[in-house]
């Protein structure tokens, strides 16, 4: 009796596994695996990104984990991004910015990181053309603001 | 008729050769273990302080209307899940600590998920969580068998049985699996572009302007973009890695080369690329030969014991205490 049932979870898992890949479909934890397979051409590249406003009014990206925790550099510009694809869009990031300012302050405050406190968070979009020595990772060919919110 | 026989001899064959209970025993303490270690400081609790607005549930959770828990809850959990992880890596009550540890592993880890992104550094950590869950993996090396020893008054043998090979090697086809979908997704979308262009160089490069999960551990893939055959020989080499691994099932001579290959081209990636793989590679353990190892160590035990021994047997005898 154990034996069928251990055959069956044995059968049940390869099957699950081979129906995401045949079907190039993902239902978590099974997957077609498709990170990076799509081939990249383009010498260009857009990105969403935070940045922090100071209270003097100097701004600077929120390009380190530690600034968004537990999101990460490649969670929140696909989760904000996913909201700008919305109709109600407006609404979402309206909503979305005030969490992430407060999370910001809530990690400045456990000193989990060394950021200053934030007088405003903005949004922008970016796109850079690709550098062979990333030189200008901090100098994006365009900037375009997206959103911003002050507490 | 003889064909499906023949199927169902090389399915048994494969799951369910004898095993030693010590190697499952030593893949549940080093898995566990490492997990914990690895997940320790990690806190999923903050997930639960964003608005709905950042919640787009993943099929697992969409289709069981598995809830977002509010902080306070996911902290509970999260302790509770810990304190599993511990007491499945020793081995204590350690059947209801494993099937704990799948199933609130699975909560948690697959928590981030529904926060706008699908990543796969942990689902091989969820299968082998389940494949342990429902194994007899506490049999050796833990301290429910040691108490049953205490309790029988003398040590309980175990005999090799398949009971103690199948989890090992469900780990091993759930990793061949992943590497093997992944090859051909590459393939699907890219073909041999994805070997033949730029594409690697691009990513490499791209990979640098803090884009990616975590920050790749060098700036190395920066010298491999600017030369464009080292990109896609590094290129090919992971499609082959991918595709292939599966021959590592079967193969002894594939496993030397593919399993090893495996963790480089994992370490590879997080060296130059940064997505975090870590989870990935605890797993490498399962791959580890337990048997040889034990059988290897034992018989250094037995030789050092049995020179000890001969050693004591011909050294003279120390001289008697002088009377007064």
């Amino acid at each position: 009796m154990r034996r069928v049932f251990v055959n069956l979870v044995l059968l049940g898992f390869i099957a699950g596994s081979a129906y995401d890949t045949i079907t190039d479909q993902e239902h978590w934890p099974f997957s077609q695996y498709p990170m990076f397979s799509g081939t990249w051409t383009s010498p260009t590249f857009t990105w969403l990104r935070l940045f922090g406003v100071t209270a003097d009014g100097r701004e600077f990206p929120l390009d380190a984990n530690r600034y968004v925790a537990p999101f990460d550099q490649s969670r929140l510009p696909k989760a904000l991004k996913q909201m700008l694809e919305k109709r109600d869009r407006e609404a979402q990031i309206r909503t979305a910015l005030p969490d992430l300012y407060a999370r910001y302050e809530q990690l400045r405050r456990d000193e989990r990181h060394e950021g200053p406190p934030l007088a405003a968070l903005r949004l922008y979009e970016l796109e850079w053309t690709i550098h062979p020595d990333a030189a200008n990772v901090d100098a994006p060919d365009r900037r375009q603001l997206i959103a911003e919110m002050r507490p | 008729m003889t064909i499906l026989k023949k199927a169902m001899a090389a399915w048994n064959r494969f799951w369910f050769e004898p095993g030693p209970a010590a190697a499952l025993g030593i893949c549940r303490v080093l898995f566990f273990g490492s997990l914990l270690l690895w997940q320790l400081p990690h806190d999923f609790s903050p997930w639960g302080a964003y608005s709905s607005v950042f919640w787009m549930p993943i099929w697992l959770f969409d289709t069981f209307s598995v809830p977002l828990l509010p902080a306070s809850a996911i902290a509970t959990v999260q302790t509770i899940w810990k304190a599993a992880l511990f007491l499945a890596a020793i081995g204590l009550f350690t059947r209801a600590a494993m099937v704990v540890a799948f199933v609130l592993g699975t909560y948690l880890m697959g928590l981030p998920h529904n926060f706008g992104q699908t990543q796969h550094f942990d689902t091989l950590v969820v299968f082998a969580c389940g494949a342990l869950a429902i194994s007899r993996a506490a049999d050796a090396w833990s301290v429910d068998a040691w108490l049953a020893s205490r309790r029988h008054g003398e040590p309980i043998v175990r005999p090799d049985d398949g009971e103690y090979t199948w989890p090992i090697r469900f780990v091993w086809v759930a990793m061949a699996m992943i590497f093997c979908s992944a090859g051909i997704s590459k393939l699907r979308h890219s073909g041999l572009d994805w070997i033949l262009s730029d594409n690697l160089a691009l990513l490499l490069q791209r990979q640098q302007y803090h884009v990616s999960d975590g920050e790749p551990w060098t700036n190395w893939g920066l010298w491999v973009a600017r030369h464009p055959w080292v990109a896609r020989s590094m290129a090919a080499s992971s499609v082959a890695i991918e595709t292939l691994f599966p021959l590592a099932l079967f193969s002894r001579r594939a496993r030397r080369i593919l399993v090893p290959a495996g963790l480089l081209f994992l370490v590879g990636i997080r060296a130059l690329m940064g997505p975090t793989f870590e989870q990935f590679m605890l797993c490498y353990v399962f791959w580890i030969p337990w048997r040889t190892v034990l059988s290897r160590t034992g018989a250094r035990v037995s030789e050092r014991r049995a020179q000890i021994d001969t050693r004591s047997a011909e050294a003279p005898a120390p001289p008697l205490p002088l009377r007064s």
